[in-house]
């Protein structure tokens, strides 16, 4: 019963874990960048609902609950906009030099989008309102949060969108295309920068998507960046890096580890193990669990 | 760009650094004088942040870890014990680089955002401990009351004298710099970080330098770290937080990644930045973000580097091809083989690259191995010079067991190579290359700069390339760009020399040179072994071939016969197998 509640509240957290490590990849595997910035973007999705809540209170008669859902297109909205910045400002003008350069200014793109927030909102943590309303519902014998189930169905609508883009889609050929050998696509008539763009945006999105799933439940701060990029990149670790059903995979491992732990002990112990776990999986496999393609050639 | 071959324009430096002394000295208020201070610990902290980010070339997050460790290791002892500062700095500075060497192990050898990653996972990881380890960090207050520096009986006030002792410290974090990237060093970083699977074969052995840049950068940030906790007399999880990490980082892309002057420069601009934009207010740190973004776009080497004037145009020197420049080494007239490869066999995944093969070169030999694409030809070269780790087999070189050294103990053996696609550092002269090559490979590994420079200056001029010593090497041509390679691998002296294609490319002259100089080379008794497609190339240079082909040697002895050998025209030629050879006629 606990156990049944324990794994949903899992599978919702690693549902959302799931839509950073996937909105990473995309970015990942359209141009090979590592974005940094890509855990702010989670917290600036978090903050657009906050921001977008605060709006439609005021549009409201007073008293009317808003549902997290209706924000939805709003956050995607912003958050791509949010990613088209990232791409035009912290990629494309330095998209030729060594990669350390792209790490540098993503990370600066962080820095300015969690401060910003700073300024904006405070530091102290803030609440997005819960997608479909609070409180449980009986499902097989079973209360489940309306919360987490929510989650999980907005993800996986999400997801099964992305994944019908990617298999089904003009678009979505050329994307797989550009993942895997950009040269060639450029040079069969894609345009790179486009679907450059296009990931970033989409990418961004998900993130954001992830940020307002994630504000209700857990709060949102504008120094919680680095934390889920560090997740997000340990799920693409554990997951074999470029894939985005091993991503998710990944995401869902980190939550349950992470929900697992912080059960039987806290929550700052759970993320800290983590990081250990990290740190030894490393250890063991310097490429990741399924190793990244080799390039390098003398 | 490098390191090593910066001049700068020193007058109107030394005249801001005097006016800088005088405002600090007679014109500062005591909060003017703290920012300073802060200034000064932030040079330490920069310095040794340049070591793994600017030389080592890795982005590494866990500088303001290092920092933390610092700072709390001085904050608990001098907190909850009262430890003197005599005791207290020399232990953070130690317990940083232990941590970094603790850490080393799974991190170092990791690449690019792995490494980037892992270090973040660190100092994430102490972060949490320091807040949640209350009765030891004190949790998310910290730990109050550190007590001023004392070393015996003085006692170091806040205000001037606090300042000068910081910036005394500073001085001596810049002579250790300077010390630990003297040329020879600092141009051995440049080679690893610019050509990373070729640096070892020049003798500089990249985890070595990684890992003294990681725990000079370690040591350093703790030296900072515990100097800015006496400075303000309280140490926090702050110490610990991306912020600090931040400031280091866009101070470093600031100032720029090298030298001294961008530290200082980094330093000074950071630490007044927040007084001068104070109407900024909360949007401080987003202006920060702003101006780290915008130098890596616009100005990625730095404040610094407008303060470089262009390399002076040394004048070249009149050295132009002596024969027989170089110099005899080892047993080169006895007739024992120079290296001895026996039974090598090697596969990768389902490909047999090297199956069996036995191969020896004797003193003075040219030997040329041929054989179709894919025949192992490569493989064969990497394995000797231990880039690629053979699976069984053995490979000899006067006592030395290739087949189980490292490519930079091989490089130091006397064995240097050429590689298929050139593998020059950008960044660095074409004399500078080469005598990186001199001080770290071969014979005068061990000998004196001085001997270095002679070694470097005679294979310039074997390869008569005396002329563009001082131009860098990412501007030249491709054909200059194969000499430059071979002057690289004659420097250190070798007794063997492996040359991979190193005529591909080049048009019929450029060939015809290529091979007066080998033949010059191989008559002062080195042994080569040349690869190549290429037969017009390989006739007048090699008197014997040996020809792979799927990974077996099936031919090795003089030219003329070799390339008479149907196995070898069938298998290089393609031509199809005369009937009398296999015997099965009709």
């Amino acid at each position: 019963m606990l156990g049944a509640q324990l794994a949903l509240n899992a599978v919702a957290l690693g549902a959302a874990y799931g839509l950073v490590a996937i909105g990473f990849v995309l970015v990942l595997n359209a141009t090979t960048a590592v974005n940094f910035a890509h855990g702010e973007s989670v917290v600036a999705g978090g903050f657009a609902a906050v921001a977008l809540t605060s709006m439609l209170t005021m549009l409201l008669p007073a008293g009317s609950a808003i549902p997290g859902i209706i924000l939805l297109p709003g956050v995607l909205a912003l958050t791509a906009l949010l990613g088209l910045a990232i791409a035009g400002l912290a990629y494309l003008p330095i998209r030729n030099r060594p990669p350390v350069s792209v790490f540098v200014t993503t990370i600066a793109f962080g820095i300015i989008v969690t401060n910003g927030l700073n300024a904006v909102f405070g530091a102290a943590p803030r609440a997005a309102p819960a997608l479909f309303g609070t409180g449980t519902i009986e499902f097989l014998g079973v209360t489940a949060s309306r919360q987490s189930l929510a989650i999980i169905a907005t993800a996986m609508v999400l997801i099964g969108a992305l994944a019908f883009v990617l298999q089904r889609t003009q678009l979505g050929r050329q994307f797989r295309a550009c993942a895997q050998d950009p040269e060639m696509a450029r040079a069969l008539g894609i345009r790179l920068t486009r679907i450059t763009l296009l990931a970033f945006a989409l990418g961004t999105a998900f993130a954001g998507a992830a940020g307002l799933l994630l504000a209700h439940q857990f709060f949102v701060t504008p120094s919680d960046g680095a934390g889920l990029i560090l997740k997000a990149y340990i799920a693409v670790v554990i997951g074999g890096w470029g894939s985005l059903r091993g991503a998710t995979i990944g995401a869902m491992l980190i939550a349950f580890f992470e929900v697992g732990v912080a059960s039987v002990s806290s929550q700052p112990l759970a993320e800290g193990l983590l990081y250990v776990a990290v740190l030894l999986v490393l250890l063991v496999r310097p490429d990741g669990i399924f190793g990244e393609p080799q390039q390098l050639r003398a | 760009m490098s390191p090593a071959s910066l001049t700068r324009n020193r007058w109107p430096l030394a005249a801001a650094g005097g006016a800088l002394a005088i405002y600090a000295l007679f014109f500062a208020s005591s909060y003017d004088q703290r920012i300073l201070t802060l200034a000064g610990i932030y040079v330490i902290m920069v310095l040794g942040y340049q070591f793994i980010f600017g030389h080592a070339g890795a982005l590494s997050l866990a500088q303001g870890a290092f920092f933390g460790v610092g700072a709390y290791v001085t904050g608990i002892l001098a907190s909850h014990y009262g430890t003197g500062f005599v005791l207290t700095f020399p232990l953070s500075i130690i317990a940083a680089a232990t941590l970094a060497l603790i850490v080393a192990v799974p991190v170092l050898r990791l690449a690019s955002h792995y490494f980037a990653l892992a270090t973040l996972a660190l100092s994430q990881l102490l972060l949490l401990i320091a807040v949640n380890w209350e009765p030891v960090t004190g949790g998310a207050n910290g730990l109050p009351g550190v007590p001023p520096i004392t070393i015996g009986d003085l006692q170091v006030a806040r205000g001037l004298p606090l300042l000068l002792f910081v910036w005394g410290l500073a001085v001596v974090a810049m002579l250790i710099a300077r010390w630990q990237l003297r040329p020879a060093r600092a141009a051995a970083f440049t080679v690893m970080r610019d050509t990373p699977l070729a640096a070892p074969a020049f003798g500089i052995d990249p985890g070595l330098l990684r890992l003294r840049a990681f725990l000079l950068s370690a040591a350093f940030g703790g030296a900072a770290g515990a100097l800015f906790v006496h400075t303000n007399r309280v140490v926090s999880p702050e110490t610990l937080g991306f912020g600090i990490m931040i400031t280091c980082l866009t101070m470093t892309v600031v100032g720029g990644r090298f030298g001294i002057l961008g530290a200082v420069i980094g330093a000074l601009l950071l630490t007044h930045l927040p007084e001068w934009f104070r109407s900024l207010d909360e949007y401080y740190l987003v202006a920060v973000g702003v101006l780290l973004l915008a130098m890596v776009v616009f100005a990625p080497d730095g404040l610094a580097s407008f303060f470089k004037q262009l390399p002076s145009a040394r004048a070249p020197e009149a050295t132009r091809r002596q024969p027989a420049a170089i110099p005899r080494t080892s047993s080169a007239a006895s007739e024992l083989s120079i290296l001895n490869i026996t039974n090598l066999s090697k596969r990768y995944g389902g490909i047999q690259a090297l199956d069996t093969v036995d191969l020896a070169l004797g003193a003075g030999e040219i030997v040329g191995l041929i054989g179709p694409n894919g025949a192992g030809k490569t493989t064969l070269a990497n394995i000797v010079t231990g880039i690629a780790r053979a699976d069984t087999g053995n490979i000899r070189s006067a006592g030395l067991d290739l087949a189980r050294a490292t490519p930079t103990a091989i490089a130091r053996h006397g064995i240097a190579r050429t590689f298929q696609t050139p593998q020059l550092p950008d960044g660095l002269t074409v004399r500078e290359a080469v005598e990186t090559a001199a001080t770290n490979a071969g014979d005068t590994a061990r000998d004196s700069l001085h001997a270095a420079a002679g070694a470097a200056a005679r294979a310039l001029a074997t390869c008569d390339l005396s002329d563009i010593a001082d131009t860098q090497c990412g501007t030249l041509p491709h054909g200059l760009r194969r000499r430059v390679e071979i002057a690289r691998a004659l420097a250190g002296g070798p007794r063997f020399l492996v040359l991979d294609e190193p005529a591909a490319g080049l048009a019929e002259p450029e060939q015809a040179e290529i091979v007066a100089i080998l033949q010059t080379v191989a008559d002062s008794g080195l042994a080569i072994l040349v690869i190549d497609h290429n037969l017009e190339f390989l006739q007048p240079l090699a008197t014997r071939l040996a020809c792979l082909d799927a990974g077996r040697l099936i031919a090795d002895g003089p030219r003329d016969e070799v390339l008479a050998d149907d196995a070898v025209r069938t298998a290089y030629f393609g031509l199809v197998k005369p009937a009398s050879t296999s015997g099965v006629t009709a």
